[in-house]
């Protein structure tokens, strides 16, 4: 009998063990270590101006980021979020400076072929019933394509006043777009903490076919989770080239490996199901730091690509562990429960 | 239609490519009583339910509640009609807690234009349900994922008993619990029938149905051999009904007479 208590006791010390509250404050803690350290290597690194360049630099990918995040959490995957960057560019860009549209009209048409952008990727991926990576690798190239048709390669550069708005002016003292970045945050918070809308997306990234058994539409949840990816990267477009104040095709692709990298470093599950806004934009700030960080360290700009592809490779291994130990504590229940039937019997 | 019957099913066909899984198939529920669905495996057991709970659409037949004749296309249709299925793998989410569990799908809601979720009604309402229904789940904010087979299948009948179902199907419910849990379980489900449930009850295992179901539907080869009365059958009866069929095949008797199935 004691030793049976024993027994319990310890399996019940072994089941409190969980991985998924540690990783949410992990990335925030190996951001920290990393400005710590980053504070030794360089003595730029620590100052105002370094670290508000820091994140004026970033806030599209913060957008995309966030944008890409409705996908994972349903359990898909976006890798054309760049291209469609790339699309959305030039055809705003085109707008203002070769057909001389009026910047709202451009900048209404960039984000509405966005978010149409997304939504054929939707219903590519629900309709051909395909693997997403796939089926997304296929579109990007389509869109890279038809950007680079279109545009014929030029570069658009110099655009109205009123478009640099987005990127230049400040309203109490901080950026617009750094704004724009933090109600888009703010926002999207709240449509996965508090609505229907949110909770029914991880519960289909947690399990799709008892999503559909419990009166859920998923195929139209999917096809609106790759539109509203598409709204918010055109989104991030705009304050792409508003920075820039230039755009060719060749902006936008590789803003997905950023965002993909920064959602899973973030905690964002790459299966679904898994995530929370504020992990994903330190995820997104984690990769700034480290690549501000070892240009100021002088350890060079091209060995970033090194450590990122790294840290992608860390992350996605931590994510698939992370998922093997659940599976482990939920047989781990199961023997739990005999324990207890066999204690009481 | 007699209102003695929540539950009628006339005709029911249903082919899979060449495999014709039922062959006009008639099922009558009585209301509040507990019927076992039996038969070998691939005898049509889970396909007729799945019909029933809106999961299959059926090739050919009608089905009656209350003696409406009643439209289901999809799961949210049984649903509003008061039909609940739970499924043999569960279909519960490890990812969520057990009040979300309980109420996905069917939220709870608030504001004005019902997109925000009434988290706080929900939870409370969560604990309602598993204090009624007198389960071992501590907390309606525990993960399933952490839950053993026997409250993972709690779980599930909390979700359907939350909404007033009058219809509960469950599908093999008791396979992979052990024997202790197996047995809470089943009278878990004899509480139900006392909340005025009406309970369809698929199992492989004969003495499940024997100590707690009214009577009990065989199925084989996609095809109705008979309801019986379980207080006037025995094992043995509900077993050779489910070998040889009601009257046909007499010649085919197995060499090795199985008896318990359990």
């Amino acid at each position: 009998m004691d030793s049976k208590q024993y027994v319990l006791a310890a399996r019940k010390n072994l089941s409190k063990l969980d991985l998924s509250s540690l990783r949410k404050y992990a990335v925030m803690f190996i951001l920290a270590v990393l400005m710590i350290l980053f504070s030794f290597a360089s003595p730029y690194f620590l100052t105002l101006r370094n670290l508000t360049n820091i994140i004026i630099q970033n806030t599209y990918f913060v957008i995309v980021a966030v944008g890409l995040s409705f996908v994972m959490m349903g359990g898909g995957i976006d890798l054309s979020v760049g291209y469609q960057m790339s699309l959305v560019g030039v055809v705003t860009a085109m707008g203002m400076m070769v057909y001389h549209l009026p910047v709202w009209l451009a900048v209404l048409i960039g984000i509405i072929l966005g978010t149409i952008l997304g939504l054929i990727n939707g219903l590519i991926v629900t309709s051909i019933k395909i693997f997403p990576l796939i089926a997304t690798l296929a579109t990007a190239t389509v869109f890279q394509g038809i950007s680079y048709i279109i545009s014929k390669a030029n570069t658009f550069r110099g655009y109205p006043e009123i478009f640099l708005f987005l990127t230049k002016a400040k309203v109490l003292g901080i950026p617009f777009d750094v704004l724009l970045a933090l109600v888009v945050v703010i926002i999207v918070s709240i449509i996965y903490y508090e609505t229907v809308f949110g909770f029914r997306l991880i519960a289909l990234g947690g399990n799709e076919e008892a999503s559909r058994l419990s009166g859920i539409n998923t195929r139209r949840m999917k096809i609106t989770i790759y539109t509203i990816c598409g709204f918010f990267t055109a989104l991030a477009t705009m304050v792409m080239i508003s920075k820039a104040n230039t755009t060719n095709s060749s902006f936008g692709p590789g803003t997905e490996f950023i965002a993909l990298t920064a959602a899973i470093v973030g905690g964002v599950s790459f299966m679904g199901g898994e995530g929370n806004i504020p992990s994903l934009v330190a995820g997104v700030f984690l990769l700034a730091v480290l690549g501000n960080g070892m240009q100021l360290a002088g350890w060079g700009t091209y060995a970033q690509f090194i450590v990122r592809g790294i840290i992608l490779l860390g992350a996605v291994a931590f994510d698939e562990y992370q998922r093997n130990a659940k599976r482990k504590v939920r047989a781990k229940a199961c023997d739990e429960a005999e324990v207890t039937n066999l204690t009481e019997a | 239609m007699d209102a003695e019957h929540i539950i009628e099913m006339k005709g029911i066909c249903k082919r899979f490519g060449g495999v014709q899984a039922l062959r006009n198939v008639d099922l009558e529920l009585r209301r509040g009583e507990i019927m076992g669905i039996v038969g070998d495996n691939g005898a049509g057991k889970s396909t007729l339910m799945k019909i029933l709970s809106g999961a299959y659409l059926a090739d050919e037949g009608e089905i009656y509640i209350d003696g409406q004749k009643a439209h289901i296309h999809n799961p949210q249709d049984a649903f509003n009609l008061g039909i609940s299925m739970i499924y043999q793998d569960l279909a519960l989410f490890d990812n969520l807690d057990v009040a979300r569990n309980i109420f996905i799908g069917r939220e709870l809601v608030r504001g004005p234009f019902k997109v925000f979720m009434d988290k706080k009604r929900m939870y409370r309402r969560a604990e309602e349900v598993i204090r009624d229904l007198r389960v071992d789940i501590k907390s309606p904010k525990l993960n399933v994922a952490r839950m053993s087979g026997g409250q993972r299948q709690m779980v599930a009948c909390a979700r359907a008993t939350a909404f007033k179902s009058k219809v509960l199907i469950m599908d093999e419910p008791t396979a992979a619990l052990g024997v202790t849990e197996a047995s809470k379980l089943l009278e878990l489900i004899r509480n139900l029938k006392e909340m005025e449930l009406s309970i369809l009850l698929i199992t492989q295992r004969i003495p499940d149905i024997l100590a707690i179901a009214d009577r009990v539907f065989v199925l084989k080869g996609g095809q109705r051999q008979d309801i019986l009365d379980v207080s006037q059958v025995c094992l043995d009866d509900v077993v050779t009904m489910i070998v040889k069929g009601k009257g046909r095949d007499e010649n085919k008797t197995p060499k090795v007479e199985y008896k318990s199935f359990g």
